[in-house]
């Protein structure tokens, strides 16, 4: 069977050269560095270090944060040459709107209302609904590495027949928490980004929104600019923040990119590095590349020109490789000198025409998180073989962690019919675990650390044993606790003190990258976030990258409370009184055998105004007789802040499938937060083992499930549906 | 130099969140990072913030911290010579 290829039919970006692909592309042709000291916002630092700050005024739209702003232009740019809407939207960033979530919080500012576009999901939530987009909306948070990985599951989309054209990309802007926080770590150089340069001293932040189109076919489209041909991710699982000193996870990326493609090195005609400019990351992956070519093709980073644009990097660098390859040019290393002689790399010095037929590109982020994406000229001819679908796994291990405590006293309690409301005192969770091994680690890499050890155990590995062929964690808030603590002694010294350690911690992706640590799971690693719909995002991403015949991967999702940030930042938590948190992890065999029930992504749209979304969820579960004959019960998961919407949606599902089994309202048991999906998820798994469902209202006695499955639904924003099978 | 050295060590446990080390298990004059404590290049920059906001004394680039952050006993002589009241 012919595979779908995935085609690049528009491109767009905003970045530190200015709105648009010609200014990008100017800037290329006049190595132009763009980088000049920072006006955004006034900085206790004097002189300022340059920045990469867009240089234009974007257009006043209401109250949208800067990175709002950006990815809506990138956005329109990367699809004015179609008329059709994109099936599905993938986002990769780092603060969503935290530039005007800090100054809300500088200011003292208490309305939940004035935090709405927080969340790094509401990036991608603002261009579905402009766009009106109905489909898969996912977030991913992988630091420097987001952009990248956020095109790796576009092609997927693509490749496993779920969407026929998806807008994906990347978009961040400056902000105070990237900007103290990337000089608390001495790593910005005072005179401007000059990677692979003997002096270089370190990188310069920048912002930026860069899009791709791609569009699903057997043979390239009309004006299709470029083919997407493969992607790698891995993680180094070595250091919160220091890549590997060999660069043995970029390495593993780039080869898996290649593999993927199923390209020789050799074929590679250019390779865009990640390039910061930092010491470390410019020498491991100097290593990284002379370990696999031995003689590499020409190379340059670009981010002397443009800066490092964090989450939205990889999606800018992407949009440069589609134009490298469209147009037959090969960018310089601006900003590079003198060659660092310990590099053994001949960056470009100066930029040059010439024919590009395959282009490597790099990103690697904090948390070791690892992405590579390769791009070919658009031929007749198919690379790849097979038409992969999405994977559905069995549960080999679960675990979870609520108001009631871990794994079993949680489910004791469920199966009373207690509540689960509440958090978890970590202090007596794995007290065995190493005073030092925790001593960085605050509520939610705790959590992650724990769960992901705990489901290890259930499914009866030794600790140490088996590493996850991969790692999918969903968080809506990420850690609150570092960033309230970063944020707080930010402006508390007048912006004199910045944490290190506090603004490592804050990154979404930091629990997964601990989790990776503790497991040495070196393979992808992936934070998905999406409020509410984290989880199930962190599932169906799970589901779309993992291979036939991988070693079982761990899917997990947690969310923290915390005092002061929850009820500004979480709609849904705001008005819950009682303050919960918790998450659950689960070790899933890709399909195989069965050995416990079965776990399966069936759907994931977000749902733009009042569109319609029930006929697909209800065909994408079989239709209405399937559904009444195949589920005992459904657990509805309806968020606090879309209560209404919610409920209307479910007696509508009722109404359309006739099913009359028991209902479960999970969040009345849970608790409000944003993970609390994968504790039902948990719940349904041991439910469906047991056959029985515990006495919860409205049934009030323990009800036989009659040997089904449960079905777990999402109904809000987003409409999801989870099969819990036997 | 020895309370200033004792000071120092309090703040490096209390800084840092080091579990169950007293002072005296802090060496005076051998390597502060890559022994037993497992402190790394981030526990350095966390000081570096502690040394700034405590004492007025900026680290400004990693080449300095290295040399500051080899031994306690260094970095109370640095913090000594480049406080704001020394000399006074």
């Amino acid at each position: 069977m012919k595979s779908i290829r995935a085609f690049v039919c528009g491109a767009g970006i905003v970045d530190a050269a200015g709105i648009g692909l010609e200014k990008t592309w100017e800037a290329l042709q006049k190595e132009r560095s763009c980088l000049k000291p920072l006006s955004l916002f006034p900085v206790s630092h004097i002189p300022a270090p340059p920045a990469g700050e867009l240089n234009e005024p974007l257009p006043a739209d209401g109250d949208l944060p800067r990175t709002h702003a950006m990815a809506l232009l990138a956005a329109r740019e990367a699809l004015s040459t179609q008329s059709s809407v994109p099936g599905a939207i993938v986002l990769g960033g780092t603060t969503g709107g935290i530039s005007t979530t800090e100054t809300l919080i500088r200011d003292g500012v208490l309305q939940p209302e004035a935090y709405r576009h927080h969340g790094l999901g509401t990036v991608a939530a603002c261009l579905a609904r402009s766009l009106k987009c109905r489909g898969p909306v996912i977030t991913v948070s992988t630091a420097c590495a987001s952009g990248a990985t956020a095109l790796k599951i576009a092609l997927e989309l693509i490749r496993r027949g779920q969407a026929g054209a998806v807008l994906a990309g990347g978009a961040d802007s400056l902000s105070r928490l990237t900007y103290y926080g990337f000089h608390s770590l001495q790593l910005i150089d005072p005179a401007g980004a000059r990677p692979l340069d003997a002096a270089r001293r370190g990188l310069t932040v920048a912002e930026g929104a860069a899009f791709l189109l791609l569009v699903g076919a057997h043979e390239p489209p009309e004006g299709a600019l470029a083919e997407l041909v493969g992607a790698g991710l891995s993680c180094d699982a070595h250091h919160p923040a220091a890549p590997h000193p060999e660069g043995a996870g970029a390495l593993d990326a780039m080869r898996r990119a290649l593999a993927d493609a199923e390209m020789d090195a050799a074929a590679v005609d250019y390779i865009n590095l990640h390039g910061t400019g930092t010491l470390e990351n410019d020498l491991a992956e100097a290593r990284a590349v002379r370990a696999l070519f031995a003689h590499p093709p020409p190379l340059s980073s670009i981010k002397g020109i443009f800066g490092h644009s964090l989450g939205a990097a990889g999606a800018v660098e992407a949009v440069v490789s589609v134009l490298c390859i469209a147009r037959g040019f090969i960018p310089s290393n601006a900003g590079c000198r003198v060659p660092d002689g310990a590099l053994g790399l001949q960056p470009v010095l100066r930029g040059r025409p010439g024919k590009v037929g395959a282009v490597l590109s790099n990103s690697f982020g904090f948390g070791g998180n690892n992405a590579a994406l390769v791009f070919a000229r658009p031929t007749g001819k198919a690379r790849r073989s097979g038409h992969p679908e999405i994977m559905s796994f069995s549960v080999t291990g679960a675990a979870c962690l609520t108001g009631a405590g871990p794994t079993d006293e949680t489910l004791e309690a469920f199966s009373r019919g207690e509540t689960l409301r509440g958090r978890p005192d970590l202090g007596t969770i794995r007290s065995d675990l190493s005073a030092a091994s925790l001593r960085r680690l605050r509520r939610l890499p705790r959590m992650a650390l724990i769960l992901a050890l705990a489901a290890g155990k259930a499914a009866g590995l030794p600790e140490g044993a088996g590493s996850p062929g991969g790692i999918y964690f969903g968080t809506g808030w990420g850690p609150l606790t570092e960033t309230g603590d970063f944020l707080g002694q930010l402006f508390a010294s007048k912006e004199q003190f910045a944490s290190p350690m506090d603004f490592i911690g804050s990154v979404h992706n930091a629990p997964a990258s601990q989790a990776a640590i503790g497991l040495k799971a070196t393979g992808p690693n992936i934070t998905a976030t999406g409020g509410d719909y984290s989880f199930e995002q962190a599932l169906y991403s799970a589901a779309l990258i993992t291979q036939e015949g991988e070693a079982p991967v761990l899917v997990m999702a947690a969310d923290e409370h915390h005092d002061l940030l929850s009820p500004r930042l979480d709609p849904a938590g705001a008005g819950a009184g009682e303050p919960a948190d918790g998450g659950a992890a689960f070790l899933l065999k890709p399909h195989g055998p069965a050995a416990g029930p079965r776990l399966v992504p069936a759907f994931l749209s977000y749902v733009p105004g009042d569109a319609e979304v029930l006929a697909p969820l209800i065909e994408a579960l079989g239709g209405p007789e399937a559904i009444r004959d195949r589920f005992g019960a459904l657990f509805a998961g309806i968020p606090a802040s879309t209560r209404p919407r919610g409920e209307s949606l479910l007696a509508d599902f009722l109404r359309r499938t006739a099913f009359t089994g028991p209902v479960i309202d999970y969040r009345s048991i849970t608790g409000e937060f944003a993970a609390a999906a994968a504790v039902a998820a948990a719940l349904a798994v041991d439910t469906v083992r047991r056959g029985l469902l515990p006495p919860l209202p409205p049934v009030n006695k323990v009800t036989s499930l009659n040997g089904k499955g449960i079905l777990l639904l999402g109904l809000g924003e987003y409409v999801t549906g989870i099969e819990v099978n036997r | 130099m020895e309370p200033f050295i004792e000071e120092l060590k309090r703040k490096i446990i209390d800084t840092l969140e080091l579990p169950d080390i007293r002072t005296e298990d802090i060496p005076t004059d051998g390597l502060l990072i890559g022994n037993d404590l497992g402190l790394d290049s981030i526990d350095v920059l966390e000081l570096v913030m502690m040394i700034e906001k405590d004492y007025g004394v900026k680290i400004e680039n990693r080449e300095v911290g290295v040399q500051v952050f080899s031994s306690v006993r260094s970095l109370a002589a640095y913090v000594s010579e480049h406080s704001p009241g020394a000399g006074r």
